[in-house]
């Protein structure tokens, strides 16, 4: 369970991004993260992959506090999130395979623990023939599909996207979100941030809306 | 108006295992350039420092073996007489065993480096040497050797005991200013390695922060850097070491066989025909991986600091 009690953040002496935000996020719930640009959806997300601490309040990941919580078990927290950042921030000297396995390598699998896995894994993103290809060869879609591979192949409990849907055509986007249901119905908690009103439209989701540093709830 | 497309340059095909942290970067090769260079100077100077304490040693052991007595030609007196009453003088003091007195060829042999072969030294009324060997340093009294010799007229001792001291003076100051070399160059060598990790981490920034992000410990990220960096010190401290080991052969061969061979026996007095030998190549053999191993250690803290920092 992840829970926001009062939490703040303002970047440096900044205003505040975002202010008091206090709700729940149930375990195996999905939700679009929305609002205009700058209304702090990357902010949040940042918040939620704790790489950024609030400026106030508390936040509780997987039933633990996590102010002040920091090495193994800030690792042990991390290595339950997926996370496709906004610009993809793929490693430009690894291939599209080794980056996807990266998650994994990490933890300490040998490469044949995994190689079955994220072949198969990239072929159904449709990058079965881009798998030695470097990221500056991929297009912005490939790229993409690659970023989103890597942050579901550990299979993670909470999955976080960042405008995952930006750069692909719609008929793609809508094979992503069908990707992100589907880790939804096995249990993977799913927050996806996205403006793209045509996706809003078509998938029937609980939104998150952030304007002026608040948080409102529509179901 | 046509134009040329040219497909982009296809990088190579790799296996799932390739490094994390990549292998080519200007900082890292700056940094291999850097250990090659100091290993081979730390090489030459152990190896330089080698070569004049054993050269010393040698000198000094023959020298120690033996004393020489002087016998000056003076007027009205047979040098001849003079050298035997020397040589049976000296042969009854305890501790002295044989002495005998240096032929005309012996001494033309000793001068040859210095005056050149071929000279004519007939004519020229040279001292007599008698070399007076030493079987029992302890049991010898060299001033009482001294006081009976002194009776020879013409005759002097010579012990070399100034020069002994002289030359243990030098060899010191040579092997610690070596060391002091030695030690100026691996002082720069561990700044400089400082340098390039911390030039290094911080361009690779964006790969620290990913590797956090998909849950890397800081142990794991560390450790694929000093991969790098011990890889890097071992490559580099090797080629140095190679090469100091090559400027050796190259200048023994350069003493044998180039040089002619009077200035090539003054060299060889000097330095024992630049045969490193087996203490040298071992020394040689310590300094590479002392440096590859200096170079690993002192990056693997840096990359500790860095990681430290950056997730306080
Ligand atoms: N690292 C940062 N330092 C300072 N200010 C920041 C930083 N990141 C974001 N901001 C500011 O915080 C506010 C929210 O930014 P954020 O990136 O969270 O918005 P967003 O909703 O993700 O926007 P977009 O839809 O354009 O991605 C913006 O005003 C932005 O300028
Ligand atoms: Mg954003």
């Amino acid at each position: 369970m992840i829970q926001f009690e009062g939490v703040g953040l303002s970047y440096g002496d900044g205003p505040p991004v975002l202010k008091n935000l206090s709700f729940r996020i149930a375990p195996g719930s999905f939700h679009f993260l929305t609002g205009p640009s700058g209304s702090g959806k990357t902010s949040l997300l940042r918040l939620l992959l704790l790489s950024r601490r609030p400026s106030a309040g508390r936040i509780v990941m997987f039933g633990d506090d996590t102010t002040g919580l920091s090495g193994d078990r800030l690792l042990a927290i991390r290595r339950r999130i997926g996370i496709v950042f906004q610009e993809f921030r793929l490693l430009d000297h690894l291939t599209t395979f080794e980056n996807v396995a990266l998650p994994l390598r990490v933890q300490g699998l040998p490469d044949s623990a995994y190689r079955e896995n994220v072949t198969e894994l990239l072929e159904w993103v449709g990058l079965g023939q881009r798998m030695e290809a470097l990221p500056d060869v991929l297009s912005g879609g490939e790229k993409q599909r690659a970023a989103i591979a890597r942050a579901v192949i550990s299979k993670s409990e909470l999955l976080l996207a960042d405008e995952p849907t930006g750069n692909v055509d719609p008929e793609l986007s809508e094979r992503l979100m069908h990707l992100f249901a589907e880790l939804n119905k096995m249990g993977t908690t799913v927050v996806v941030a996205t403006h793209e009103t045509s996706l809003l439209k078509k998938f029937a989701v609980p939104r998150m809306v952030l304007k002026d540093g608040e948080v409102r709830f529509h179901d | 108006m046509t134009e040329t497309v040219q497909a982009p340059p296809q990088k190579e095909r790799r296996q799932g295992t390739a490094p994390i942290v990549p292998v080519t970067s200007v900082a890292s090769r700056t940094l291999m350039l850097l250990v090659t260079i100091m290993t081979f100077l730390s090489c030459v100077t152990v190896g330089s420092v080698v070569l004049i304490q054993k050269s010393a040693i040698g000198w000094s052991a023959d020298v120690g073996r033996e004393v020489t007595i002087e016998i000056r030609p003076m007027a009205g007196e047979v040098i001849e007489s003079n050298v035997r009453t020397a040589i049976s003088l000296a042969e009854s003091v305890p501790g002295i065993g044989r002495a005998r007195v240096l032929s005309q060829d012996e001494v033309e042999g000793l001068l040859a480096p210095w005056l050149g072969r071929g000279l004519d030294l007939t004519n020229l009324k040279l001292p007599q040497l008698v070399v007076v060997e030493i079987a029992e340093p302890q049991a010898l009294d060299v001033g009482l050797l001294s006081r009976t010799i002194a009776t020879v007229p013409g005759a002097s001792l010579e012990t070399h005991a100034a020069w002994r001291q002289q030359l243990n003076v030098m060899t010191g100051t040579v092997v610690v200013s070596g060391l002091l070399v030695l030690a100026l160059i691996l002082l720069a060598t561990i700044l400089a390695v400082v340098f390039a990790t911390r030039g290094t981490m911080a361009s690779s920034r964006e790969i620290v922060d990913v590797l956090h992000f998909i849950g890397a410990s800081n142990q794991f990220i560390a450790s694929e850097f000093q991969k790098r960096f011990l890889t890097i010190g071992v490559t580099g401290g090797a080629i140095g070491g190679v090469a100091a080991l090559m400027f050796f052969l190259a200048a023994s061969l350069v003493v044998s066989t180039v040089l002619p061979s009077e200035s090539s026996a003054q060299l060889g007095a000097l330095f024992g025909r630049f045969a490193l030998g087996l203490d040298g190549i071992a020394a040689i053999l310590i300094i590479v991986p002392v440096v590859g191993g200096l170079t690993a250690l002192t990056s693997r803290l840096t990359v500790r600091r860095f990681l430290e920092q950056i997730s306080s």
